[in-house]
């Protein structure tokens, strides 16, 4: 993680003097995918750099510690190794940026990823995930039990209601939504955030990190968000301390890519090992 | 009824669907179009292959990849009725001044350079956008002038900047680049300006991503660019930005409008009412509000001054096409030896042959300009002749310093006129109809004396006000709604007035002409200056005693004199916005010839005698049409 957000005085003309033109934000939207296509080795360069910004995420209700642990084994080692090795990537040490659970699971995670010699940190969402609306006592202890389980990042959920009340804090890193929403991540109200991250940074001088989450489940579309915040935030946001991408399905999209680019065949879903 | 051979000339700048966008509307209402495009890029290969496939139908779509010094050997070959010219403002002017009297019309499309309005209340990343999509990009045509309000100069510019660093430009076959390079004139070009500008102590930013060779040109950016200096003058080239700043939003509106180039806008503003104030203040012809670059075949796109004012696309892109049915193919009037420096230029001497013998004629005498009638500049006036050959009255003789003035006076009176309701200008015009009528005794007399018949005379008094209810009526229909289709929110198709009119009235009909012509230009809002009926001024003049009375100061201003003289002063002015001459052929073919200075649209009749009590000739829809621009509005919705 990036050096924690030290926060600034609430200034509400901040947030009052900001104006956002929907249309042409969607415009903006419609060309970030249209024109900065990347082909070929560039492409499963781009790729592999996108895995590294993955948070591995299982959060269903029959998560057990058996499919943990194979999430956790498949954080370590994404991509198959003889791909890896096709491309000579096998000893850059690519694993996913996190793994991402509920409070309730952060112990077995934390005991598999130490069973396999990883040391990537393991995210657990929490206060209430996804909506928000238990108590503020309960919500603290349960972030203060994932801490001690050994969760060392914590995507919280912010209370709406204080929000549609104009009551605002801080974060280190912005999120688009739980996942669980109808519309999670989409380009246009990410522009809007990169953009915020952007003047936050002019004003203060701190960078917070943005995760876009749900919904973001091919290749194609992994490649669009990383030229979003290449284009609007620079180079320097493109490490995890900075970005993260909330997925699930979309490292075995990536992996039948890479599988593509190396072998010229298309592979079955059975051919690439299970997360 | 359609036009009949189109010779298009386009400039090889433009990208096939541009090309397309121009030919298609012209085989679609049933012309046969010749393109000529210089072979710069491939892209007229394609078209002539297009061309070929039309198998059915050969010959409909002819294309020839010349050079430009083809371009008045197709103009001037017998067969086309009309030339439909894209490209430089130059070379616009010199085929406009080279195709004077020729059978072909002209319709001009000129200059590439937009602007765009950044007001404090806008989205300036958005904004940022619509620049880059101007710009910086292989849709936009030209430079870019950017205005942005002083508030937020240092966020717009740091923003800009930023932006700037992320463009990358190469070849347009890669996939992956905001734009390519418009070959090495171009470059050229936009060297010299860049060079130039910054003798001139401006500042010059340029940044992305672009390869070192020669046609490739970096995004620049200009600020601090001295108004006075030569390179605020000219054309913006692209790739270049030049950004301005300025207080108020009246001060952008005088900043904006005081080039002579008027083709599009962008208006960025959150908050619509200042939005649509800005929108409908630009003197361009398309304005997006929140947008730059939105392009749809049914909506119109053109320009106004310089720009030149023909249209393609939507409803008047299809009249550039046409013409009023019943009219015969225009005849060329082409008279070798007009020398333009002398035509009009000495006024004929008026001094009587004789002792006048009769009683002294007390008919109205004076120039009407400014609301009120007075005395000629030149002190001097002649006499004016009946049917009988009896003196009839006298007429003042008006000159070059009269013109001056009723020009003036007209543009003072302007923006009042133009501010005013359509219901007002209706009351207005129909109060001058009943004024009118009141006055048949009079008017029907002095035709008489005209050699009209008391019937006819009487009869053409009536028509005459008939015809000024009727245009009043017409002042209450405005523009409209387009439907476009990838857009969601309205596209107005704004018809706004021209600015003041000259119009040069044919001497026969003195009183009907005089009436057909004044009331569908102060019905859409103009304000004019009119040359009557060289035979007969008088009807005329007793009209303008109605007008005294009961229109606003300088609205129509009526000078008399020597025909061809008034004539070479108002098509040579400057500030006149367009001319509808009605006179001789050689007079036609002047004024096209001079009207190449401001590039004002006219309207000339060469020659041709005109059907003015006819509703076809005398009052139809091409009257309204000409007397009034469009202006498209874009305002694209969402929140």
């Amino acid at each position: 993680m990036s050096a924690h957000n030290r926060g600034t005085e609430l200034d509400l003309s901040w947030i009052s003097k900001i104006q956002v033109n929907h249309p042409a934000v969607l415009r903006r939207a419609e060309q970030i995918q249209a024109r900065r296509t990347v082909k070929k080795e560039w492409q499963a360069a781009w790729l592999l750099k996108a895995v590294t910004f993955i948070d591995l995420t299982t959060l269903s209700g029959d998560d057990t510690s058996s499919n943990i642990q194979r999430l956790c084994c498949k954080a370590k080692y994404p991509i198959r190794e003889d791909l890896l090795k096709a491309l000579n990537m096998h000893d850059k040490g690519i694993t996913t940026a996190a793994v991402c659970v509920y409070p309730a699971r952060v112990c077995d995670a934390v005991k598999a990823l130490k069973a396999a010699g990883c040391n990537i940190p393991v995210a657990s969402v929490a206060t209430g995930f996804p909506a928000g609306q238990t108590h503020l006592k309960t919500r603290l202890e349960e972030i203060r039990l994932a801490v001690e389980d050994g969760a060392t990042e914590i995507d919280v959920v912010i209370n709406r209601s204080l929000v549609l009340t104009g009551q605002w804090g801080g974060s280190d890193f912005i999120k688009t939504s739980t996942g669980k929403e109808t519309v999670n991540a989409t380009f246009p109200v990410a522009i809007v955030m990169l953009r915020a991250i952007r003047d936050f940074f002019w004003k203060t001088g701190n960078k917070i990190g943005f995760k876009p989450a749900g919904g973001i489940r091919s290749a194609k579309d992994s490649l669009a968000w990383l030229s979003l915040v290449k284009e609007e935030l620079g180079d320097e946001w493109l490490k995890p301390e900075l970005f993260r991408i909330g997925a699930s399905t979309l490292l075995s999209d990536i992996e039948r890519q890479i599988y593509h680019h190396v072998t010229g065949r298309y592979a079955a879903y059975h051919d690439l090992p299970m997360s | 009824m359609r036009t009949g051979v189109i010779g298009l000339i386009l400039p090889p700048t433009f990208s096939f669907l541009e090309m397309m966008w121009r030919i298609c509307p012209a085989l679609a209402v049933g012309c046969t179009v010749v393109a000529l495009v210089p072979p710069a890029s491939p892209t007229p290969l394609l078209l002539a292959q297009l061309s070929g496939e039309l198998g059915p139908f050969p010959g409909i779509l002819n294309v020839i990849s010349g050079p430009v010094s083809l371009v008045p050997v197709l103009a001037s070959q017998p067969g086309i009725q009309k030339v439909a010219f894209c490209g430089a403002l130059e070379e616009g002017r010199a085929l406009r001044r080279s195709l004077a009297g020729e059978c072909a019309e002209l319709g001009l499309a000129l200059g590439t350079e937009s602007l765009l309005l950044l007001t404090d209340t806008a989205d300036i990343d958005s904004a940022v956008e619509g620049v880059v999509d101007a710009a910086w990009s292989d849709r936009g045509p030209g430079g870019l002038r950017l205005l942005i309000q002083e508030s937020v100069w240092d966020e717009a510019m740091r923003r800009l900047q930023e932006r700037m660093g992320r463009l990358r430009s190469g070849r347009g076959l890669d996939g992956a680049v905001d734009m390519g390079a418009r070959g090495a004139a171009a470059c050229d070009l936009v060297q010299r300006f860049v060079r130039e500008a910054q003798s001139q102590g401006a500042q010059v930013f340029q940044a992305g991503d672009v390869p070192s060779e020669r046609p490739f040109y970096p995004p620049t950016l200009v600020s601090n660019l001295p108004p006075a200096s030569p390179c605020a003058q000219v054309e913006v080239p692209w790739p270049v930005v030049v950004a301005s700043p300025f207080r108020t939003a009246k001060e952008a509106l005088l900043v904006a409008n005081g080039t002579p180039r008027g083709g599009s806008a962008s208006v960025w503003s959150e908050r619509l009412g200042q939005a649509l104030e800005l929108g409908y203040g630009l003197q361009v012809g398309t304005v997006w509000i929140n947008a730059h670059g939105l392009r749809d075949p049914s909506v119109p796109t053109g320009g106004c001054k310089e720009s030149g004012c023909s249209w393609h696309g939507g409803p008047d892109g299809l009249y550039e096409y046409l013409r009023p049915s019943g009219t015969p193919a225009r005849l060329s009037c082409l008279s070798k030896n007009l020398n333009y420096d002398t035509f009009g230029l000495a006024v004929p001497s008026t001094l009587p042959a004789g002792p006048e013998i009769g009683p002294s004629p007390a008919p109205p005498y004076g120039l009407f300009v400014g609301g009120r009638f007075q005395a000629p500049g030149a002190q001097s006036s002649r006499p004016i002749q009946d049917s009988s050959g009896n003196l009839h009255g006298y007429m003042a003789e008006g000159g070059a310093k009269d013109i001056r003035g009723a020009v003036e006076a007209a543009h003072q009176a302007f923006p009042g006129w133009a501010g005013q309701s359509p219901g007002a200008r209706a009351s207005l015009l129909w109060a001058l109809a009943a004024a009118l009528e009141r006055r048949k005794s009079t008017l029907a007399s002095r035709l008489e004396r005209q050699g009209v018949e008391l019937k006819a005379a009487e009869a053409e008094v009536e028509l005459s006000a008939r015809r000024l209810r009727a245009w009043g009526a017409r002042a209450q229909a405005q523009g409209h709604t387009l439907q476009v289709a990838g857009l969601r929110g309205p596209v107005l198709r704004l018809r706004e007035p021209l600015g003041v009119l000259a119009v040069v009235c044919p001497d026969e009909w003195p009183l009907l002409a005089f009436v057909s012509l004044l009331a569908p230009a102060l019905a859409y809002g103009n304000t004019v200056v009119m040359v009557p009926s060289a035979a007969c001024p008088l009807l005329a003049l007793e009209v303008c005693q109605d007008m005294a009375t009961l229109f606003p100061a300088g609205l129509a201003n009526v000078v008399t004199g020597d025909q061809d003289h008034l004539t070479r002063c108002l098509a040579l002015h400057q500030d006149v916005q367009a001319m509808w001459y009605f006179g001789s052929a050689q007079g036609s073919q002047f004024v096209e010839w001079a009207s190449a200075g401001n590039l004002k649209p006219v309207w000339a009749s060469r020659g041709c005698l005109r059907a003015w009590d006819q509703e076809a000739e005398g009052a139809g829809p091409e009257l309204g049409l000409r007397a009034a621009r469009t202006k498209a509005l874009w305002l694209p919705m969402g929140d």
